[in-house]
This record gives C-alpha cells, structure tokens and sequence, in this order.
C-alpha cells in the first residue's frame, strides 16, 4: 500500500488531477444543491478565480505587476459577445476558444514592451491601456453595441442536464445550475493547467526571471520570451474569465471594465495571496460574495446604500484591504494560513519533544 | 500672421499645448516623487483632486478664486506630507510590487471617499478669466484668457521648482537626500524631514494643476484626474522619470500630439494614441528622452 505522500511525491501530475477531479465533483454536488441565487455566487467565484489566478501568475510568479488585466477581461468578454451576435446557436466552446485566442494576441503585444520596460514604467503602461479599452470598445460603434454594450440570448440549459437535476420544471433554477457548472468546470480545467505550469520548467524560469534575470540568462532561460510568455498566459486566463461572464451573464457593458475591475483583481488577489492557487480560490470566493458582504455592512451599520457612501463604500474597503494586506501581512490569507499551520506544528513538535525528554 | 493663428494646425498647436502643460504638472510632481523616493505614486492625480476637493469645500461660500487655489495647494502640500509619513514610510527598502500595490489602494481609497464625501458628480470653481476662446474677422484663435493663465501657471509652478532645487539651500539638502541618503544622514541633513518635503512639494504641484481643470469646461469629478494622471505618467516615463524640465516638455508634446491624433486620425485611435505614444517612445529611448542617466543592460 503506497501512502498519499509517496504517491504524490511520485506521480504529481496524477495527484494533481486527482485532486483537481475530487473538487470538481464536490463543487458541482454543491452546485446542485444550493438555491440559485448562490449558483450565481458560485459561478461568479469561479469567474474571478480564473481571472485572479492568471494575474498571480504573472505577479506572483513572474514579478511583473500589471493593472492591465481588466482589459484582457474585456476583450474575452466582447469577443464571445459579437461572436454570439453573428451566430444565432453558438457553440459554448467555439467561443471561449475563440475569446482566448484573441486575448492571448493582444496579450503578446502588450508583453512585448515588458522586454524593455521594468517595474513601474511597465505597471504604469498596463494602467494606460486598462484605460484605454472601454473607449476604444464603445468608440467601435454599433459592432460592438457602442456604451450601451451587447445583448444576445441566454445560455440554454440541455435538457439532460435539467431532468437529471430534477429542475425540469424549474428552466430558472436550472439555467443558475447550469451556468454554475459550466464555470465550475472551465475552473478547474484552468487551476489544473495552472498547477502543472507552476511546477513545469517554464514555471522555473519564470521565477528565476523574477528573482534575478542575469542569473536565469546565463543558465540558458531566454529572459524576453518567458516575461512575454507571463503575459500571454494572463491575458488568456482574463478572456477566458471575460468571455465566461459574457456566456453566464448574456449581456456584456464596456463599462464594467474599467480601471475599478482592474484594481478590483489586484485587491483580491493581494488578499488571497501572491503567487498561490489556494490564494486565488480564496479570493474568488471573496469577489463573488464582496456584494453581500457589504450589503450585510450597510444594514449593521444603517448606511443607505443608495447614498454616495453606500456606494462607495465597496471601494473604501478594498482599498483598506489593499493597504492593510501589504503593510501587515504581504504574503495574504494564504500566507497566513500557512503560518498558523507552521505555529501549531512548531508547537506540536515542541510539546512532543517535551514529552520525549521527560519520559526517561 | 493672423491668417497663421486661426489655420486648423494652430488652433491644434494651442488647444495641444493647453492640455499638454497639465500632463507636464502631474508628470512634474511624479518625477519630484520618484527623485525622492523611488516610488511611483499611482494616487497623485486622486490627491491632487482631493486637496481641490478640500479647497472647494472649505470656500463654498463667497468664493475667492485665488483664496481657493491657495487653500486648494495649501491641503494638497498637507496630504502630500501625511501620505509619506503614514503609508509610504513603511515602504523604503521593501519590493517594487509592495509601494506599487499600497499606492493603488490609497487612489481607490482616495476616489471611492471623495464620492461618499461629495458625490460623484461635477463641480467647478469658476475663474475670474473667461473660458471662451478669441475671435478675429468671425474666425477663432483657440486660445482665452483662462488657456493664458492655464499656461502661465504651469510655468510659475515649473519655475518656482527649477529654481528651488537649483538655487536654495533647502533644494541642495533635497538633492543631497534624495542622491545619497546615508551620505547626507551624515552630513547632518534631516532626510526623512526632506522627503516628507518632497512628497508634500509634489502634490501641492499636483494641486495646482486639478484646481486649473476644476476651472476649465468639465470641472472636477472623483474620478476625471485619472485621464491625466496617465498622460502625466507618460510624459513623466517619455521625459525619463529623473529630469523635471522633460517631464513638463514630454507633456506639452504630448498634449499636441493627442490633439492632433483627435483632429485627424478615426476617433477610435485617440483611445490608444497614449499607450502608443508610450510605447514607441520607451522602445527607442527605454531611459526617457530626456535623461542623461545610462540604462542597465540585460
């Protein structure tokens, strides 16, 4: 009998998979059981966990800070969104492939300065061109909807999938458990690849960029290519992100993603904690339930949340979380996860050690 | 010759220059900051609007135009102080992505509570000099009297900086803080004093200029500084991050080049003509056009 720790210090891949399976299983059974108000929470939550994970790909993992990623959000978004428009039975598939073929050329071409620009110039480039897109995507004009933005008809939930729920008669609840497994399942799919790339070759090099490029030139790793690699990558994962919300929320507006999204994904993804899936899944789940979460706020603490503080306050407290995370405690609620697990198993060991000396 | 000052390509030159010396205030003020302190400040278009904010809130009655632009500066110089004292302090010596990631909370922090404070939608400070533009034989020069002090402000601001870095003792103990610390520390400058200075100097810079659009057609909104802190970080980026004069003269090319593009080019280039801009100018000259210092290569 091969225990759990060899099985995946020997076959990782197979582990992985395994465990990527067992979540799915299990977030799918969820899925189907909770009301469709919260299917809706769990198909946001797995939205912005894609998206959060492909911007801490390339934070974390390749040290390059982007403000960008909102814009890759919303070229996946648009793409599923004009292709719907043109083909009445769009494939669910075609269409994300498609979303992330695209983002994935416009993350090329935005990574290509990254081989000349550093840091901050970099950073501020990818906050120029957050900026930029929801103009550009209304100044397209009735191609793309202009500011009023694209509708097209909702997602239809198979009817297999339907009886096999037993919300045959229920197309509503059935189409919020429908939406929810189909982004549970891409997200999975996405963190599976994610896990391998962390710890492929590819994934090396691009730490070893982050931590010191001389060093990874001289060991042969091709410096340009693997910062322009981060930022495809990222830019896939936010179209697939995009054109996932596009698909679940069958109305896309440029405004939605603007500059706030962007700094939306950097505050969450700082919280959940740099350069971890773990990090990413937390953060996710925050994203999708912020709302409530604030709405709860407003009602405790009697804020009309019609009012200009009401409405604002979602942005007060990211912004505080943001800051709160980086001064005190940098490495996120993934970090301090793993801290506490640290201090209890010091304190373990240190009890066990105690124990040991005192026996004889 | 006053055929020339009412052609199509004046009227650009004037409306670019205009807009551009604004780009070069807020590119000012990020180049005193990165001097400093190595750090790019995501929120100084949000705490320029805010001191504006502060100004306007505190002259709602009998308004006095100058009153306000000196109250505005007065709590962009104070905002500019705390900031480095509370939130940027804790940053020297961390990573790149720490001061990067606080500087954008604080700009969430800034727009999201200028809105719960004043509402999300435009306010103005009107200027005694009128916004309409001269006329000659029924043609228009693009230029009022407003787009006169506009200019003229820019450059006092840009002259008091020059010449208080330049000719000072107090701009020579800057210099010395920001250009070896340690070295200065002991030689008896007060460098921790100096660069709360310097980020307080910086955004009074900053305040002057989101008084001035306050002033201009659409007035101040929490979130409209947000245009010109982009513009303003190009021309900064463009004029290398280092030199104060090619942060202001990156912007005012800028600002014509943008009009340009707009008056010209199909409207859907003007919304990237900035990143453009941005791009071609650091793929030639990664260290900026106008700065001596050499760049690291790899």
């Amino acid at each position: 009998m091969v225990s759990i720790k060899q099985f995946i210090a020997n076959r990782p891949t197979s582990a992985r998979a395994l465990a990527t399976l067992v979540a799915t299983i299990a977030l799918l059974g969820l899925a189907i059981i909770v009301d469709p108000l919260n299917d809706t929470y769990l198909a946001t939550a797995s939205i912005m966990a894609i998206a959060i994970v492909g911007l801490s790909l390339l934070i974390g993992l390749s040290g390059q800070v982007s403000i960008g990623n909102s814009g890759f959000m919303a070229i996946g978004a648009f793409t599923t969104a004009i292709w719907a428009q043109h083909h009445a039975h769009f494939p669910l598939l075609g269409s994300m492939a498609l979303s992330v073929a695209v983002s994935t050329v416009a993350g090329i071409v935005l990574g290509l300065p990254s081989t000349r620009l550093r840091g901050p110039y970099l950073a501020g480039m990818t906050l120029a061109f957050a900026f930029a897109i929801p103009p550009f995507i209304q100044s397209l004009g009735t191609f793309a909807g202009g500011s009023g933005g694209l509708y097209f008809p909702t997602l239809q939930t198979p009817a297999w999938f339907a009886s096999a729920i037993g919300e045959k008669d229920n197309p509503l609840a059935a189409n919020n458990t429908w939406g929810a497994a189909i982004a549970i399942v891409v997200a999975a799919v996405a963190f599976f690849f994610m896990a391998n790339f962390f710890h492929s070759r590819s994934g090396r090099a691009m730490r070893l960029v982050r931590d010191n490029d001389v060093a990874a030139e001289l060991v042969g790793v091709n410096v340009a290519r693997t910062r322009v690699l981060a930022f495809a990558i990222s830019a896939a994962f936010a179209g697939l992100a995009g054109s996932l919300l596009a698909i679940i929320q069958s109305s896309v507006l440029p405004q939605t993603f603007g500059v706030a999204l962007s700094i939306e994904l950097l505050s969450l993804l700082v919280l959940g904690g740099l350069g971890t899936l773990g990090g990413a899944m937390i953060a996710g789940l925050i994203a999708a339930y912020s709302d409530s979460i604030v709405s709860r706020i407003n009602s405790w603490t009697g804020i009309d949340p019609v009012s200009n503080l009401g409405g604002s306050l979602k942005g007060i407290i990211f912004g505080l979380i943001l800051i709160a995370t980086m001064l005190l405690a940098p490495s996120g609620l993934a970090g301090l996860g793993h801290r506490i697990s640290r201090f209890v198993r010091s304190r373990v060991a240190q009890k066990k050690a105690l124990s040991v000396s005192e026996t004889p | 010759m006053i055929d020339l000052l009412t052609s199509r390509v004046m009227g650009d030159i004037f409306l670019g220059v205009t807009q551009g010396v604004l780009y070069g205030l807020i590119g000012l003020s990020l180049v005193i900051v990165w001097q400093s302190t190595n750090i790019l400040n995501f929120a100084q278009g949000a705490m320029a609007m805010f001191a504006t904010y502060v100004g306007m809130t505190l002259l709602e009655h009998g308004l006095n135009y100058w009153a306000c632009l000196a109250i505005s500066v007065a709590a962009g110089f104070v905002l500019g102080g705390a900031t480095e004292r509370v939130l940027v302090r804790p940053l020297y010596g961390k990573p790149e992505i720490n001061s990067i990631v606080v500087m954008v909370g604080f700009l969430g922090i800034l727009e999201a509570g200028a809105i719960a404070i004043w509402g999300g939608t435009s306010r103005m400070i009107v200027s005694p000099f009128s916004l309409s533009y001269f006329q000659h034989n029924g043609k228009t020069i693009f230029l009022s009297p407003f787009a006169i002090l506009q200019i003229a402000a820019a450059v006092t601001v840009m002259l008091i900086v020059a010449g208080l870095f330049r000719f000072t003792k107090l701009g020579l103990q800057l210099r010395a803080a920001a250009l070896a610390p340690e070295v200065a520390r002991l030689l008896g400058v007060r460098v921790n004093r100096l660069l709360t200075l310097g980020w307080a100097l910086a955004s009074a810079a900053g305040a002057v200029a989101a008084v001035v659009i306050s002033s201009g057609f659409e007035g101040l909104t929490p979130t409209n500084m947000d245009v010109y802190f982009v513009f303003g970080f190009i021309a900064a980026a463009v004029g290398g991050l280092e030199s104060p004069l090619g942060a202001v003269l990156a912007g005012v090319l800028i600002g014509m080049l943008q009009q340009f593009i707009v008056d010209y080019a199909p409207p859907s280039w003007a919304s990237f003509s900035p990143v453009l801009i941005l791009v071609v100018a650091l793929m030639i000259r990664p260290q900026g056009l106008f700065s001596k210092q050499r760049v690291r290569r790899v």
